[in-house]
């Protein structure tokens, strides 16, 4: 590992998550990324460079807000959100070791509680507008309903597997202080909420939320002097399958594929791990289904093997595949792939008190929308 | 599984372009098409304003069979439509694969189930479902058999 070309992020922050957040994205953003470079103990205007990962406000804006004197670097990811906040990191990786910018901030941040909500996104799209939404085929719980049944027929799919899901989440909320759902949940309490789109429950979906997240990167030799423990960017992967966001929910060749497949591939072989070295998992969970699928993916275990690998509840606190342990997008905050980011970080310098998994030396981070996929491990600073 | 569903979406296609015009102007007719390359013929689902295949082609709406099996589907408790009323009846919307036709997937009602739970593989053929101001395409069981 050379530590002039091996990047490590040093700082990370995020606003408070809610609905209907009084402050606009702009200042969500602000106020993350002066969190994350506070977090990182290097000055503002150490860091030269920044990526919106994703559709955002001005740079300049965001930049000039947090203090940031001395940007050389500017980029804006165009993956489709939720992939970018991960994404970001290959981004991150080209400019310094090009010696474009020496550290790098990255924010990403949504008002989701809009009026429209998530689902006016779609809406927007032409194709969907003239021949799904006049059959109701619309709105994300009725696209991932689908993938259930259809899943359900190939594999089988036992409600109360989904079911532990939603619990396990909820359960790492609770312990996790700012979770937007934080109550606990029984698996009853999950079989009695009401369906959304079958098999689906409200309790399957995740939340709606405004805020925003940001962290700071920079080279492993320089976050060696820095106060926070290194969290050792040991493989980055993006890529995107071959089909359209318009198109992968109805007509897609492999309609049960969304998971990041050999880009996380990618990124374990960079990393040097296999499955057992894993230690905590985040994954992108608008829906507890997606968790299933991705996880088949990734080589957790089998295609078709989901289901039952996490229906014995292993994903939860004390589980043996800790997996969103802060309660994931499902019960702490939907800022789509960035609360993953740090939430892998912060597993693994040990700071997550009530929700600290024992022991962590390798965090996943897998997160995707639409055709786009993003995977990343995370390490210590082993030399 | 509630069959009875006097909800049913009320959404009448945009039109941002022309390009979907003559799949709802036959639905009205009582029949689908579906556009294909003028060069090769292969089916292009959902259409684009290129063809995938042919550079210089045009789409050439053709007639398709009005029978097919059951891809997925899911029964709807919430419809987020803009126009959904906040409590519905629960409908069933659906994909299915026409008999010829593999690997294009239509957007559907499925409808006239008479207590029939839907099953992924039945028979199924076209039923139009006129709505206000349009034709919606939707689908019903044929007959007792299903298939995986």
């Amino acid at each position: 590992m050379n530590p002039q070309t091996t990047l490590a992020i040093v700082g990370v922050g995020n606003t408070d998550y809610r609905r209907m957040h009084h402050l606009g994205l702009d200042a969500l953003a602000v106020e993350a990324g002066r969190r994350a470079i506070a977090d990182s103990g290097l000055a503002a205007p150490q860091i030269d460079g920044i990526i919106l990962a994703g559709t955002m406000p001005p740079a300049d804006e965001i930049a000039f807000a947090c203090g940031m004197k001395n940007r050389a670097y500017t980029c804006h990811n165009a993956y489709t959100p939720g992939a970018g906040p991960v994404a970001a990191l290959v981004e991150a990786q080209l400019a310094i070791r090009a010696g474009l910018a020496s550290a790098v901030l990255v924010v990403y941040g949504v008002k989701t509680s809009k009026p429209g909500g998530p689902y006016a996104f779609h809406a927007a799209d032409p194709l969907k507008a003239d021949l799904e939404m006049p059959v109701g085929y619309y709105g994300q719980p009725l696209y991932f309903g689908c993938l259930a049944q259809r899943y359900r027929h190939e594999y089988g799919l036992a409600d109360e597997q989904l079911g532990a899901l939603a619990v396990a989440q909820r359960a790492w909320a609770a312990r996790t202080p700012g979770s937007q759902k934080a109550e606990p949940i029984t698996l009853d309490d999950y079989l009695a909420a009401p369906y959304v789109a079958e098999p689906l429950r409200n309790l399957d979906c995740c939340l709606i939320s405004d805020g925003a997240g940001a962290y700071v990167v920079t080279t492993l030799e320089r976050a060696r002097d820095l106060p926070r423990t290194p969290a050792v960017v040991r493989g980055v992967a993006a890529g995107s399958n071959p089909w359209t966001l318009t198109e992968m929910f109805t007509q897609s060749p492999r309609f049960l594929d969304i998971g990041p497949g050999k880009v996380g591939e990618r990124a374990m072989q960079q990393a040097g791990v296999s499955h057992g070295d894993v230690d905590v998992v985040q994954i992108y969970d608008c829906f507890t289904l997606s968790i299933i699928l991705q996880l088949e993916s990734l080589g957790f275990c089998a295609p078709g093997e989901g289901a039952a690998l996490v229906g014995d509840g292993r994903t939860g606190p004390g589980g043996s595949l800790p997996v969103n342990t802060d309660g994931g997008h499902l019960c702490h905050a939907y800022i789509p792939g960035m609360t993953h980011v740090l939430e892998g970080v912060r597993q693994l310098r040990g700071e997550r008190g009530d929700a600290q998994v024992a022991d962590v030396k390798v965090s996943l981070v897998s997160t995707f929308a639409g055709p786009d996929h993003a995977t990343l491990v995370l390490t210590h600073d082993n030399g | 599984m509630t069959d009875t569903a006097p909800y049913l979406p009320d959404f009448a296609p945009r039109f941002d372009t022309d390009l979907v015009r003559p799949y709802w102007d036959a639905l009205a007719r009582g029949h689908m098409v579906l556009p294909a390359c003028s060069v090769c013929g292969a089916w292009q689902w959902y259409p684009y304003e290129f063809i995938k295949c042919h550079a210089d082609a045009h789409q050439d709406w053709k007639p398709v069979p009005a029978t097919g099996t059951l891809f997925t589907y899911t029964v709807v408790h919430r419809s987020f439509l803009p126009n959904a009323p906040r409590d519905t009846e629960p409908y069933v919307s659906a994909l299915v694969e026409l008999d010829g036709i593999p690997g294009v997937r239509i957007p559907t009602f499925l409808v006239n189930l008479e207590g029939r739970t839907p099953a992924i593989g039945m028979r199924v053929r076209l039923s139009p479902l006129p709505r206000s101001s349009y034709t919606a395409p939707a689908f019903e069981p044929v007959g007792q058999e299903s298939r995986p």
